[in-house]
């Protein structure tokens, strides 16, 4: 590898997910100690027992404090290892290699923040100690940090040379070649660290496992490798389990499953498999398998967080409630939603509601019928939602799909006014699709851009909307080829990046499907599903190859936002403006910049869209009219604000236009379902309109939310039973009602209009 | 026989109903204009009780330290043992750690000197309301028999200027705070119903609850702030008499059946209650019905 080329993998670096450090690592000499390297040699050699006996000899009282934490450690001691390490230390504070291995353990021991600490300690005292910066590169990869390029850079460019840390840091590079799909990069990288390993002697497990990754990654069935690692060390987990990383990173999380699985057959104390498996069991529904192997991972690590976070989210399933709705037709799947039992009687009816037409729609477009039961699940906390994507808080995204589970955060888990559930229930249920229809073969850019133009196109709030950060991106030409698309989630280079990529793949499908047709979509995720790479798909589909494919989508984009982009710069001073004239009521210059902007792009629905403004401005000056079509056009627009959607639908009662206002209220439950005035109003303007069933729907989410006045609520339902002619049911509701407020007039004409009822029958 | 109200659920019985509604200091226009509106509004709800007799309003200049104090010692000679008294503080309000203090033009009046006021008062029945930062400073000071307390805060520390003094004035007006529909407004409905919008307000805006409204005192429910809809006339007819009496005394029956309830079984309930749910329906209607002659007859 030339310096140049290594630099550019090390560019990469800081981006990318590893997988779980091993409690103890092949340590390619950064411990010299010759007690302990011959029990690691029976160790590394799969002979388990001869190791253990081996450690456990070295625990003596004669034996060396330094030379008892490694022993320790490798014993799966690790509090015992650490109390050696610091008497060591305390013994001879300079032995900075002890000192290292201490950070070693911290960071096996997934505290980061303790071992980075050491490894700066001993690396202000010895610059150029070479594990300490392979240590630290290594925690700072693990973090996603930039700043890991300055502890590897010194290795990698031979500043600092040593064969042992230079294995080590090798491997990172691989590893993380690997994950960015620099085949080539890692191929040279693990080539390298092969002979450094052949040349000192060491173990070469890991690059084994490495290679069969990358066997994996090329659709290479039966690794030569997994044989060659086997016969090394029969009991090296380590084979199946850095596979299956690169099977999780690729969204086949049951392939991961089954590797999981084959690792700790072989290797049953190996802790970050059996976490590994039981964070993918649950992204498959297996629950109680997931729990089984979680506890495991906790008996073995009980420092990891992911373990420890995932048995917790498990515990709080007691707080949930599932819900099945069965089929009613055949070839359709069960619905089964797991929702917190304080809002499920809230969301569930829209959420099986949306979820069967959405399989409806998508089964058409997509010529996939799903085959297991789709499992939705909304948690009130997005911690929680984190949790269980990804084991760990601090997750930025709404929701995740695993395959026919998917999992996003609930209505209440977010502002109504940031947070459209049903788009993100919609842009989830078409990754369903997008995954099963290929086996889980479809690159992440086409599974975003189906889902995000769905949500656009066919998703219960529909309407293309961009937010203002990607035109900016558009504007600055930050699209990426669409051959490297998947960058932009994976790898972003700029802050805003996966955003526009999400839009960018958005507006491909759009391209795609209104330059070349609807089939093309459905063609192009065929072809996925047959295994082609994105250049190979665009070949076989467009006959074109990626370089023309960007070519008209570029065309494209000018046609459609080119004029727009170009007013960017203005648009965003009059936005300002309009906003100081907001503050000073000058509302008749309010509605001329609104309507300019409007001018320039009449889609924009966004929260600070000018429709927002102009009708505000209207309804000051009480031109009502007016103000109510610049809302119905935000509304039509995808406008989902639901503030102003509930005026709208006000001013459309006020109106006359009561239909409307109904379909402008049902708007609102996909964005704010848990608003219990919003059930009521609607509930009544579709009794008004004869459509008691659906009244009924909304009067018992209304009386789920417990409301202050649950006497109205009670009465509500009675009135819509009575419409229905359930008169039995009805009066059961207005006792309910009664009961609380025996005065209620409405409800007692109602009580004395069914007893009259039944006298007459 | 003189039968004025429509209605319905005891109250408190007593001499009338008296009230001191003080509007603080606001600091800033915003907050002006909303002192300003809960001030109006319930001032206007304490007019449009029955028994309504002295309701006072003190805001700018005159919503003094001194002013307030003076009002209060008035109403120590204005006001029986039987009377009702109502003191509503709205505005924003301060506590140090060792005093709270209520906000208003000149020299702010400070907790004790509230609850000493109010201490001294002849009433026997009061309410006092302090949407105020900072009002749960006083509670364990402001409790006292036959005082019933609301604060819009549950400590000292809670300092921010609160959301309870609007969504409080609203219930007064809103129907929905009505849960019993006898068209009166309880302080208890009302805190019940502030108390939940508060609640929603921070929970459905992703924000930390920094207010967490308390209420003390036995008579909440029995007390009330402000009636919904029109007053009926004052009318002089026996059959009306007779009607009304009817139907107070299917409501104690009614009262005494759901007190009862845990003892019946669930179908028993049921059809007792339905029994006594037409009967106090059509006497309802009876009644109605005789107002109209009236009305006609008028």
């Amino acid at each position: 590898m030339t310096a140049v080329r290594r630099c550019a993998a090390l560019l990469c670096l800081w981006v990318v997910a590893m997988a779980p450090a091993a409690a103890r690592d092949i340590h390619y000499g950064a411990v010299v100690d010759p007690a302990i390297l011959e029990c690691d040699r029976s160790h590394w050699r799969g002979d388990i027992e001869t190791s253990r006996l081996c450690y456990a000899n070295l625990l003596r009282d004669d034996v060396a404090a330094a030379t008892k934490a490694e022993a320790a450690w490798a014993l799966n001691n690790l509090q015992q290892s650490n109390e050696w390490f610091r008497a060591a230390l305390a013994e001879a504070p300079d032995d900075y290699r002890s000192k290292v291995r201490w950070g070693d353990l911290f960071a096996a021991s997934h505290q980061d923040a303790e071992a980075m600490n050491i490894y700066r300690e001993v690396l202000e005292k010895d610059p150029t100690n070479a594990f300490a910066l392979l240590g630290a590169a290594r925690v700072l990869v693990g973090s996603f940090e930039e700043a890991a390029n300055n502890y590897l850079e010194p290795l990698m460019m031979g500043a600092v040379p040593d064969n042992g840390a230079m294995i080590g840091a090798l491997l990172l590079v691989a590893q993380v070649s690997l994950e960015g799909g620099n085949y080539d990069e890692a191929d040279e990288a693990l080539d390298q660290a092969a002979q450094l390993i052949e040349d000192e002697g060491w173990p070469p497990l890991e690059v084994y496992a490495l290679r069969a990754a990358q066997d994996l990654l090329n659709n290479t069935d039966g690794s030569r490798w997994t044989e060659q690692a086997i016969a090394y060390n029969p009991r090296f987990g380590g084979i199946y389990a850095t596979p299956a990383h690169f099977y999780v990173i690729t969204r086949r999380y049951r392939d991961a499953i089954d590797l999981y699985q084959k690792a700790v057959d072989i290797e049953p104390e190996l802790a970050s498999a059996h976490e590994n498996m039981g964070i993918n069991l649950l992204r498959d529904n297996q629950v109680t398998r997931a729990r089984m192997h979680l506890e495991r991972a906790y008996q073995l690590d009980p420092f990891s967080p992911r373990s420890v976070n995932s048995l917790r989210l498990l515990d709080s399933f007691s707080n949930f409630r599932l819900i099945e709705d069965r089929p009613t037709l055949d070839g359709d799947v069960p619905i089964i939603l797991r929702l917190h039992k304080d809002e499920a009687d809230v969301i569930a009816p829209y959420a099986i509601e949306l979820t069967r037409d959405s399989i409806e729609v998508f089964t058409e477009r997509y010529g996939f019928a799903l085959r297991e039961p789709v499992i939705i699940e909304m948690y009130p906390d997005h911690d929680d939602f984190a949790v269980r994507t990804a084991g760990m808080p601090g997750l930025g995204i709404l929701g995740a799909a695993f395959g026919y589970l998917l999992a996003m955060d609930s209505p209440s888990g977010r502002p109504p006014q940031e947070f459209q559930w049903g788009s993100v229930l919609w842009h989830e249920l078409a990754h369903v699709f997008t995954l099963n229809a290929t086996d889980h073969l479809v690159p992440r850019w086409y599974s975003e851009g189906i889902s995000v133009f769905e949500e656009w196109r066919s998703g219960p709030n529909p309407g293309v909307r961009i937010p203002m950060s990607v035109y900016n991106a558009m504007r600055e030409d930050r699209f990426l080829p669409v051959s490297e698309l998947d960058n932009g989630f994976m790898r972003p280079s700029f802050p805003e990046q996966v955003i526009v990529s999400y839009m960018q793949a958005g507006l491909v499908c759009d391209f795609i499907d209104r330059e070349h047709g609807e089939h093309k979509l459905r063609e192009l995720l065929d072809a996925f599903g047959d295994g082609l790479d994105t250049e190979q798909a665009l070949g076989a589909v467009f006959g074109m190859d990626p370089g023309e494919f960007d070519d008209e989508f570029d065309a494209f984009v000018a046609a459609e936002f080119g004029e727009f982009l170009e007013q960017l710069d203005h648009w965003a001073h009059t936005q300002a403006e309009i906003s100081a004239r907001l503050d000073s009521g000058d509302w008749e210059t309010v509605i001329d910049l609104a309507n300019e902007l409007l001018g320039i792009m009449p889609h924009y629905t966004e929260p600070d869209s000018p429709y927002l403004a102009v009708a505000r401005a209207y309804n000051e000056l009480d031109q009502r009219d007016a103000a109510l079509e610049a809302l119905e056009e935000f509304w039509r627009g995808g406008g989902y604000d639901p503030a102003a959607l509930n005026r709208l639908a006000d001013w459309l009662v006020e109106d006359g236009q009561p239909d409307m206002a109904i379909e402008v209220l049902q708007s609102i439950n996909l964005v704010d379902p848990l608003d219990a005035d919003l059930h009521g109003r609607l509930g009544d303007l579709l009794l008004e309109a004869d459509r008691g069933a659906e009244a009924l729907q909304e009067y018992e989410v209304a009386l789920a939310l417990r409301p202050h006045d649950m006497a109205t609520a009670w009465y509500r339902l009675a009135s819509a039973q009575h419409a229905l002619g359930n008169d039995q049911q009805s009066q059961d509701y207005l006792l309910q009602a009664l009961d609380i407020a025996p005065n209620f007039r409405p409800a007692q004409r109602l009580l004395l209009k069914l007893a009259s009822g039944a006298d007459e029958t | 026989m003189i039968i004025a109200a429509a209605l319905c659920a005891p109250a408190i019985a007593g001499a009338g109903a008296n009230a001191l509604v003080v509007e603080g200091l606001a600091g800033e226009p915003a907050y002006a204009e909303e002192f300003e509106r809960q001030a109006s509004t319930i001032d206007a709800a304490l007019r449009s009780l029955p028994d309504s007799e002295d309701v006072t309003v003190l805001r700018g200049d005159a919503a003094s330290r001194e002013s307030v104090l003076a009002k209060l010692g008035e109403l120590q000679d204005a006001l029986t043992e039987s009377d009702r008294f109502v003191l509503v503080l709205i505005g924003h309000g301060s506590y140090d750690d060792v005093e709270y203090k209520f906000n208003l033009p000149g020299p702010d009046v400070t907790g004790e000197e509230i609850v000493a006021a109010l201490d001294a008062l002849p009433a026997k029945s009061q309410v006092f309301i302090n949407t105020s930062s900072a009002s749960g400073a006083i509670a364990e000071l402001a409790v006292a028999d036959g005082r019933t307390v609301v604060l819009a805060t549950r400590s000292g520390v809670e300092r921010h200027a609160t959301r309870f003094g609007s969504f409080f004035a609203n219930a007064l007006t809103d129907d929905t705070a009505d849960i019993d529909k006898n068209e009166r407004i309880s302080v208890s409905e009302a805190f019940r119903y502030a108390e939940r919008q508060v609640a929603d307000f921070y929970e459905r805006n992703g924000q930390l609850a920094t207010e967490h409204p308390v209420i003390d005192g036995g008579q909440a429910g029995r007390f009330a702030l402000g009636r919904l809809g029109v007053a009926t006339p004052a009318v002089d007819d026996s059959s009306l008499a007779e009607l009304v009496a009817e139907r107070n005394g299917l409501n104690a029956e009614i009262d005494e059946l759901r007190r009862s309830r845990d003892a019946m079984s669930p179908d028993d309930y049921r059809s007792a209650l339905l029994e006594k749910m037409l009967e106090l329906a059509e006497v309802e209607d009876a009644i109605d019905a005789r107002r109209e002659e009236l009305d006609d007859g008028r």
